[in-house]
């Protein structure tokens, strides 16, 4: 079954454009990456997807049932976590807590205690005195009190330090093994590849790819960082890799090319080398790949 | 229909407001309503006939006022409470529901497993709920002054509908306010509509008694429906409560319907 399941979703505001065409299926189960820079698309799809805003042209569907205007039960088994988190201000985080859990049947005390100790979160202050990390820290546990099959986080790290970050994956990892499916959206490309199985890229409110993040173009790319001896220039003899100068390190070069490493190897070694570095790219680089198909360094091995 | 959650959450997000404003109305009627002793001096009484015909009736100053208590509060002191209650009426309406889009708790509250029209429904009832509350306590007051200020002439059985009908036409004021707040996603905006309405009715109802010619705003107001003088001569106007309870529900009617199209964009 799809948790998640939007059929040609098209949301325009007056002129302009927020999402065009937008199709995509999150199986139940799984852990899927949102992935795209700042005004994309990625929170104008979520608000589709929650009700907030109606879409011009397509259809949407949350755990099986259609997205119908005006809210209500679909929303029952889902949890959300909007990317600015904000609450009435008078009131204190374990106000808050409680009066998220009364929109639910069955919200456990000892698992909403559990959460906040985790993400290292004291309820008794008033949300107007919560810093940005803490008020994200209330937003995930009001996300994930009713311990909802479906939990949709729009930008759930930022503003959370390193160390509560890991926690928020460790956690999001027992609930997905427990069932829960995950839709995350997020620009840090470093998180989904930490934690999700599938992506989908959205450039310019368009899905431009959706796949195993395993099987993103250019995944099987090597990124080579070299210098010659005395920096030299490696072009004559890397020729068709396209070496390019690192900017700031002089006598650097670096290449990306899609070969098995030993070939790499094989071929570098005869080069008089004063250094070198073979990684695989970063998420994040396969990205900006996919942003920029065109830009150099790019090279069939 | 009603959440009882959500409808206690908005009692009590109410609740400072609601007590300043009764505060407000309080003191006022203490104030004016206790004044009447001091209004029945003749010299009061001939300084009020020595005003410009136009004043009087802008003010409703008519000799009779000053020899009856109860014509004195309908006629005189309930219209400006109606005034102070029904700015107060459209704000706390209209920010019942354009704070959420204000503070940014929309995104809270809408995508909790109930539908936008159980949310406004458990708005509404709040705002019945401390409407009444402010009449109540309105009421109780103008009795306690009535009695201090004229003993046994102050007569409470024709008073309550006087203070009836200001509860209808105040909720009818949170009517419009329903209707409109969808379309306002800022709490100051509901402020404006507040004292710009009420201010507005009021400024409509002194007119019309301006001139002939000008006649026929009145029927633009809260006040000519609420007859407040009608009621204290134990005369309510009942089908003016009528249209009155008639705003309300076709005001708050277009508020579902416009909350149901309404797209929170953050």
């Amino acid at each position: 079954m799809l948790a998640l399941e939007m059929e040609g979703l098209t949301k325009y505001y007056g002129r302009a454009k927020g999402i065009v065409d937008v199709s995509l299926g999150v199986n139940e189960g799984e852990i899927f990456g949102f992935i795209g820079p700042n005004g994309a698309g990625k929170t104008t799809t979520i608000r589709c997807l929650l009700g907030l805003i109606y879409p011009t042209k397509g259809s949407a569907s949350v755990l099986g049932r259609r997205v119908i205007p005006g809210g209500g039960p679909i929303y029952e088994q889902v949890g959300y976590l909007p990317s600015e988190v904000r609450f009435y201000p008078e009131l204190s985080g374990r106000e808050i807590l409680e009066y998220a859990a009364s929109f639910y049947r069955g919200v456990e005390r000892a698992w909403v205690d559990s959460l906040a100790q985790r993400l290292q979160f004291d309820p008794s202050k008033p949300v107007r005195k919560y810093s940005t990390g803490n008020r994200k820290k209330l937003g995930i546990i009001q996300a994930l009190l009713h311990r909802p099959r479906l939990v949709v986080l729009d930008e759930p790290t930022s503003g959370l330090d390193p160390i509560i970050r890991l926690e928020l994956f460790h956690l999001l990892q027992e609930l997905n093994q427990a069932g829960t499916t995950v839709f995350f959206s997020t620009h840090v490309l470093e998180e989904v590849d930490r934690i999700c199985a599938r992506v989908g890229v959205i450039k310019e409110g368009r899905l431009v790819q959706v796949s195993p993040i395993d099987e993103l173009p250019g995944r099987k790319m090597r990124l080579v960082t070299l210098r010659l001896a005395g920096g030299a220039d490696p072009g004559v003899a890397l020729a068709g890799w396209n070496p390019v100068p690192v900017e700031g390190k002089p006598g650097f070069y670096q290449l990306a090319v899609e070969s098995p490493v030993n070939h790499i190897v094989a071929r570098l070694a005869t080069l008089d080398l004063e250094e070198l570095k073979i990684t695989d790219p970063s998420v994040e680089e396969l990205f900006l790949a996919l942003y920029e198909p065109t830009r150099e360094g790019g090279a069939k091995g | 229909m009603i959440q009882s959650n959500v409808f206690l959450r908005e009692l009590r997000l109410g609740r400072r407001s609601l007590i300043i404003w009764t505060g407000v109305v309080v003191l006022f009627v203490a104030i004016y309503l206790g004044f009447f002793p001091i209004m029945q001096d003749p010299d009061m009484a001939k300084v009020v006939e020595a005003y410009p015909e136009a004043i009087k009736q802008v003010f409703n100053l008519t000799g009779v006022m000053f020899t009856d208590v109860n014509l004195y509060h309908a006629g005189i002191v309930l219209p400006y409470i109606l005034l102070l209650t029904s700015i107060f009426a459209l704000m706390l309406a209209g920010s019942l529901v354009s704070r959420d889009a204000d503070l940014g708790t929309a995104e809270f509250l809408y995508t909790k497993p109930v539908t936008r029209n159980q949310l406004l429904a458990s708005k509404v009832s709040a705002f019945l709920v401390m409407l009444t509350l402010l009449w109540a306590i309105t009421f109780v007051t103008s009795t306690i002054v009535g009695f201090m200020a004229a003993g046994n002439q102050y007569r409470m059985g024709l008073q309550l509908p006087v203070h009836l009908a200001g509860l209808v036409a105040t909720v009818a004021a949170g009517g419009l306010a329903f209707a409109l707040a969808p379309f306002i996603n800022q709490v100051q905006g509901t402020t404006y509509l507040g004292v710009g309405v009420g201010l507005g009715f009021f400024l409509l109802h002194a007119l019309s008694g301006l001139s002939a010619r000008l006649e026929n705003l009145r029927y633009l107001t809260l006040y000519y429906y609420a007859d407040f003088r009608g009621a204290a001569t134990g005369e309510p106007f009942i089908a003016g409560m009528a249209a009155l309870l008639a705003v309300f529900l076709a005001g708050t009617g277009l508020g579902f319907l416009f909350l149901n199209r309404k797209e929170f964009t953050g």
